[in-house]
């Protein structure tokens, strides 16, 4: 089935040949890489520089074979590495937040969160390209 | 004051993106980076429950004040009139020239127990609140309810969830409350307070 992922800071992804079931999310290797930017290499689930080993007792609901390679259970790996999510009733899509750990870890460092968003014009601008000057930044809605 | 190595940045945690920010974007025409934020990254970067929420960040990309619940320059919804919050921008100009040794910059310590530290709970509710907005443009609004209402439960106290899920449609009969009736009838606080140093 095609799911719908929301994944971290990462915009909306679709894994076309996903397969959900009540709270397992089955992800082959190109689609998990692009909805997640997890990889399942020889010494575990990676992503940039870290690495998640697999646990014996645990690989039987993280990792399965499949159609061009290993598939990852997403949403197994998801409670493994206590990081939160929610899916719909039909499990057509899913958001997965960063574990509160990883957004403790990253503020207690005062360095300021890195971020790119877009103006009314579309002009996209990255907050750490402002290094050199000082910045206030201001959250505001208009209710 | 831009040019002494000094820029505004400006966020607008708006699901209605365009639609909710253009007009007040419109009136003001800003010089600064005014950016739009549909899906609440920055609120759960920084920590945030309500806007406003100010940040002062250093050369080096060091927070070195932070969440300030106050609008520097405020015009009023009906009337237009302007308000400066001039004590505020006095802060922001001895930051400016003096730096690190500025009053207003707090220390590392008091700095990050303004941010506060995100648990389990505000990570979770940020899942259900993200689904919801997709629902939300899903044009599945029922069950974009039920994730925001997730939401509300899990964190009473954000203030940010609350106000997005209520002016998606109506918040009366969507959630039986109004943000006029929240507010007033609430016990959660609404703004954390704003710690300014003493005048000198």
């Amino acid at each position: 089935m095609s799911v719908t992922i929301l994944y971290e800071d990462a915009g909306t992804a679709t894994a076309p040949t996903a397969e959900a079931s009540g709270d397992d999310l089955w992800l082959g290797p190109a689609e998990l890489v692009a909805a997640s930017g997890w990889e399942i290499k020889p010494e575990g689930v990676c992503r940039e520089e870290i690495c998640v080993p697999v646990p014996a007792d645990r690989a039987a609901q993280l990792v399965r074979d499949g159609a061009g390679g290993q598939w990852l259970n997403l949403a197994a790996f998801a409670r493994y590495i206590e990081q939160p999510y929610a899916r719909d009733d039909s499990g057509g899509a899913w958001a997965f937040a960063a574990p509160a750990s990883e957004r403790r870890t990253a503020l207690l460092t005062l360095e300021a969160p890195d971020f790119t968003l877009t103006d009314l014009d579309g002009r996209a601008y990255t907050l750490s390209a402002f290094r050199g000057q000082k910045v206030l930044l201001a959250l505001w809605a208009s209710w | 004051m831009h040019d002494q190595g000094f820029e505004v940045i400006t966020v607008a945690c708006e699901t209605k993106g365009r639609a909710g920010a253009e007009q007040w974007l419109a009136a003001a025409q800003p010089k600064h980076p005014s950016l739009i934020d549909p899906h609440h990254l920055v609120p759960e970067l920084y920590n945030t429950r309500n806007v406003p929420a100010v940040f002062w960040i250093d050369e080096a990309g060091r927070i070195v004040r932070a969440n300030d619940p106050i609008y520097i320059r405020r015009e009023n919804r009906e009337t237009h009139e302007v308000t400066i919050n001039e004590r505020y921008l006095e802060g922001v100009r001895d930051w400016i020239r003096n730096g690190s040794a500025s009053r207003w910059v707090t220390e590392a310590a008091e700095t990050a127990r303004r941010i506060g530290e995100p648990d389990a709970a505000d990570t979770q509710a940020r899942a259900h609140f993200r689904l919801g907005i997709y629902l939300h443009e899903q044009g599945r609004t029922d069950e974009a309810i039920a994730q925001f209402k997730r939401a509300h439960e899990l964190k009473p106290d954000n203030w940010n969830y609350k106000r997005q899920a209520w002016n998606l449609g109506d918040a009366q009969r969507d959630y039986g409350t109004t943000v006029i009736e929240a507010i007033r009838n609430g016990t959660i606080p609404f703004y954390p307070p704003l710690e300014m140093p003493d005048p000198v």
